[in-house]
């Protein structure tokens, strides 16, 4: 099945149900913007333009990601030195890189560079993984971690930072370490709270808990994030029909929540469908790192495709009100090409490493 | 790596891909069992939630109910006018759009500069705004021709409280004013949406504050209907989602003679006074006016800071309700009353015979009670006394009167009580007793106190509503209706009986044959209004002495001073012998009660009668 086409490198699972999902995204994002086919027609240019981008990167030998690793990395590194020195500062953030007219987030390039570099720098490394390998990994981890986070966004930091721990956790990282470092981490979360989180990123966790206390502020989006779900019901109010959406009662309805449009507008049955799809890519990607053909290739694709679930929970504990109020899109359906590009190029990876296989042990 | 040890490597990935795919699946879990309590154990409670953020209740004024007269003839009126008003939303060049309409309906500077005042807050929630109120006739032709140029203006109906009789009913009718918060408690509309509320009423929101208007107010002011729009995050309207048309208030039919009180009025002139008139069928409340008047035109639609100063200032009180109100000393016109308590007390009968010498002396003190005719009416009986209004007969009565039972038999005639079933801010006034006195004024009662209660002076006041209730009572011969202004009961009128009911068939047609002769006799002290009409009438009047004074020589130099002068009263009933109307009069500083109040009480009477 997987090699059905000799000569391109393809996964009909994988592909069609994101072909699936990004049809449905642009209908979304019909109703998420109020009836605007100019958004639409232009996110659907991004999809396009994503699945050539996934087919083309699908194509070669994983070996070809795994000898330029190190150069991603310092290309991406780069890149977002040069946001920081040059970017524009939009809405109190440097996060947008430009060139010519084509700007984009330059964070979402570390996201896929860094789960690579670690793939390839543990890989080859004898089982159990020693400690000096750990500590390389972790300053690695950390400074992407910063560097991102300083923009400040800490969604998308806290993103990358899961995607080298996840790569490092798959690769073999003893469980006494897991232990040591999350009590650790634990000990020092009141010193992260204070020195790590903007007084803003505060207010949204403390509002999670207790939204009615500031119904219009902080707690606005959550609220009328929860009502707009809530009124949805079993079938939904209808294409277009979402009182919460249309008469802009919800916040970001193009972006972060545009996972509640769907729920109010499609009900709990839209919502059902929505996460099978959702859940049968990633149990796809599951079965692709079980079978890839050497350790890299199960460390990238377990990386890349735990990394795409875990944005992908944390965008919803948001909009339902499980989790703090953080800037992260929903995958394939959130309006905006940056992300979109990460996401077909992170796909074609996962093609490309889940298809290409070796007949002869090395 | 050789084979085992990627075999092992193997199985450790998998055993940890599980994990953290694993963990991925309790994610999807978690969210969708949040979703679930969201969208189907809470769906009622965020549906709910969803339709209080879009659905924009506004209170829907609705039309108050007019008010008419015993003959269907409206005395307060919703007329209506017209104002242009605008849709500043769809308004693209707000100087160009108000230049155009300058010319068309007579716009003013201030006009126009309150418009642009608030324009752009209306056109940013797309609410509508006034833009001139009270269009000419003229104004709303220029308008319709032209007003395929203005989609974003038109012309709607709003109502004024008019009256085409404004000072004629005012005390009686009251008047409306705008309500702040009267109303403003209606079942699912917050407080902050009265500010939209959508009111048909040139000056707003209206309720009752004085007499008709008030009493009645929860049958003239009908129920707030309600308009629900729907309004995005910005609280911008919509559209408009539904709507619950009001409930008008209903008309208020009254007992009021629009053609008697206007004769009320006429004959009364500019004097200070009030006329009472009750139909004997019902008790229903034919005239009721108190003079000087007010325009409630002008004090329901908007009076002036000035206007209502001088209205409050003025020496006459014209807001002073007088026939409600003013306590008067009834003077000779209780003497029927007193002679009722002497029947039914046995103290006297219609033979006995008593010596008026001009004075009576008061046996413990002798201390001289005056008669209004110096040398006295020599030997008079009980008619007589009546006839010739003689004071030594009613004061030699009194003195053998029992205060307290006295006290008692003047209370059943309306003495101390409202009488009006639906007046407003009647004066009950009080019953004077020796009780009273002791209570008030901590001074035992004196036999003279009763002597003077005899004449109608002393402690005893009463006010002209109760006047007319006590002649109609003695009209009826005790079997009388609760005067009220409106018919709304006369399905269930009470007929209700003197308590003293030991006043004899007899008793009564000597009384109104006596009190016919105060009138139609040769003798009567009201003789000089006889000729006034063709019917015949009964009554007894009366001059109330605001200064106690011992000769006709002092009150001669305290005439000079109007304000001291006597009260002229008088009660009247008729056509006689079956008595169909009562009527009481008082004019202030009047002087002579026959020839003064008489004539007001027959030219009521006789449009009373005539229609």
């Amino acid at each position: 099945m997987i090699n059905r086409f000799s000569k391109i490198y393809f996964d009909p699972y994988l592909f069609f149900s994101i072909f699936l999902i990004s049809i449905l995204g642009l209908f979304f994002l019909f109703s998420a913007s109020n009836g605007d086919i100019s958004i639409v027609f232009k996110q659907s240019m991004y999809v396009i333009f994503g699945f050539f981008l996934m087919i083309l990167v699908s194509q070669p030998d994983p070996d070809l990601f795994r000898r330029t690793s190190f150069l991603f990395l310092i290309f991406s590194v780069f890149l977002l030195g040069i946001t920081f020195l040059l970017g524009p500062e939009i809405n109190g953030a440097q996060r947008w890189v430009r060139i010519g007219s084509f700007s984009f987030q330059s964070s979402e390039l570390l996201k896929l560079a860094l789960p690579i570099f670690l793939a390839t720098f543990l890989g080859d490394k004898k089982l159990p993984i020693q400690p000096k390998e750990v500590f390389i990994s972790l300053i690695v981890i950390v400074i992407s971690f910063f560097l991102v986070a300083r923009q400040p966004d800490l969604g998308t930091a806290l993103i990358i930072a899961l995607s080298g721990l996840f790569v490092l956790f798959l690769s073999g990282l003893s469980w006494s370490f897991i232990g040591g470092s999350s009590a650790l981490l634990i000990i020092s979360s009141p010193f992260l709270w204070n020195v790590l989180l903007q007084p803003f990123q505060r207010q949204r966790i403390a509002t999670l808990f207790d939204p009615g206390s500031d119904p219009f502020g902080a707690g606005w989006n959550i609220t009328q994030s929860k009502i707009a779900i809530g009124s949805g019901g079993l079938l939904g109010k209808g294409f277009g029909e979402g009182s919460q959406t249309q008469l802009n009662f919800l916040p970001e309805t193009k972006t972060d929540f545009i996972f509640s449009v769907i729920g109010e507008e499609f009900g709990f049955l839209g919502v059902l469908l929505l996460l099978s799809i959702y859940f049968f890519i990633l149990m796809r990607c599951f079965y692709l790192a079980l079978s890839a053909r050497d350790r890299f290739c199960r460390l990238v694709i377990g990386g890349l495709s735990l990394t795409f679930a875990a944005n992908l929970i944390i965008n919803l504990c948001m909009v339902v009100g499980l989790l703090p109020v953080v800037g992260m899109p929903l995958p394939f359906i959130s309006k905006g090409g940056s992300s979109l590009m990460s996401l077909f190029f992170a796909f074609g990876i996962i093609t490309s490493m889940g298809t290409h296989k070796k007949f002869l042990p090395q | 790596m050789i084979f085992e040890e990627r075999q092992v490597e193997k199985n450790k990935f998998s055993l940890r891909a599980i994990f953290l795919f694993g963990l991925m699946g309790l994610g999807f879990m978690a969210v969708l069992i949040q979703v679930f309590s969201l969208q189907i154990s809470g769906y009622s409670e965020y549906q709910l939630a969803a339709l209080k953020n879009k659905n924009y209740s506004v209170p829907v004024q609705p039309l108050r109910g007019e008010i008419f007269d015993r003959n269907g003839r409206a005395i307060v009126r919703n007329e209506s006018t017209f104002d242009l008003i605008t849709k500043p939303n769809l308004i693209i060049n707000i100087e160009i759009f108000l230049d155009q309409l300058t010319p068309v309906v007579n716009l003013s500077k201030v006009e126009r500069s309150r418009y642009l005042k608030s324009y752009k807050e209306k056109a940013f929630v797309n609410k509508e705004l006034v833009l001139k109120k009270d269009l000419s006739a003229e104004e709303i032709a220029r308008f319709n021709v032209r007003s395929f140029q203005f989609k974003n203006a038109f012309i709607d109906k709003r109502y004024r409280r008019m009256s085409d009789y404004p000072k004629l009913f005012s005390h009686v009718l009251g008047y409306t004013s705008r309500s702040e918060d009267q109303y403003q408690t209606m079942p699912g509309i917050p407080t902050s949406h009265w500010r939209d509320a959508e009111l048909i009423y040139a000056n707003g929101s209206i309720h009752g504050k004085t007499g008709l208007e008030e009493t009645h107010n929860d049958h003239l002011v009908g129920q707030y209907g309600r308009r629900v729009f729907e309004i995005d995050a910005r609280g911008k309207l919509v559209q408009a989602l539904e709507y619950f048309p009001p409930t008008n208030g209903l008309d208020l039919f009254t007992n009021l003679d629009i053609d008697a009180q206007k004769s009320a009025a006429k004959s009364i002139g500019n004097r200070k006074g009030a006329v009472v008139a009750i139909d004997l069928k019902s008790g229903g409340l034919n005239v009721l006016y108190s003079s000087p008047s007010y325009s409630i035109n002008k004090l329901s639609n908007g009076l002036s800071v000035d206007e209502f100063q001088a209205l409050i200032s003025d020496s006459n009180k014209p807001f002073f309700n007088r026939a409600l109100q003013g306590r008067y000393p009834p003077a000779s016109t209780i003497k029927p009353a007193i002679a009722m308590y002497g029947l039914v007390n046995k103290i006297i009968t219609w033979a006995d015979q008593v010596d008026d010498p001009g004075f009576f002396t008061l046996p413990e003190d002798g201390r001289v009670y005056r008669g209004w005719k110096k040398g006295g009416h020599g030997q008079v009986d009980l008619r007589k006394a009546l006839l010739v209004s003689s004071n030594t007969y009613f004061f030699s009565l009194a003195y053998q009167s029992n205060m307290n039972t006295l006290a008692d038999h003047l209370a059943s005639l309306g003495i101390g009580k409202k009488v009006c079933a639906d007046c407003f801010d009647e004066d009950d006034v009080f019953v004077p007793s020796p009780a009273w006195k002791y209570k008030n004024s901590n001074i035992a009662w004196f036999k003279g106190d009763t002597v003077n209660i005899g004449v109608g002076q002393g402690y005893l006041l009463a006010t002209p509503i109760q006047l007319a209730y006590y002649a109609s009572i003695i009209a009826t011969k005790g079997k009388f209706y609760t005067p009220s202004l409106t018919s709304k009961d006369n399905q269930d009128l009470k007929l209700e009986y003197l308590h003293n009911k030991e006043i004899s068939q007899n008793d009564w047609s000597q009384m109104h044959h006596a009190l016919t002769d105060v009138v139609e006799s040769d003798y009567g002290t009201a003789r000089s209004i006889r000729n006034l009409k063709k019917f015949q009438v009964a009554g007894k009047s009366g001059t109330a002495e605001l200064v106690g004074l011992d000769s006709k020589e002092a009150y001669s130099e305290l005439r000079d001073t109007e304000s001291l002068r006597d009260h002229s009263i008088i009660i009247l009933f008729g056509p006689m012998p079956n008595p169909q109307y009562a009527v009481s009069v008082v004019i202030e500083n009047g002087e002579s009660g026959g020839a003064v109040a008489g004539p007001v009480a027959i030219e009521v009477l006789k449009s009373l009668i005539n229609d």
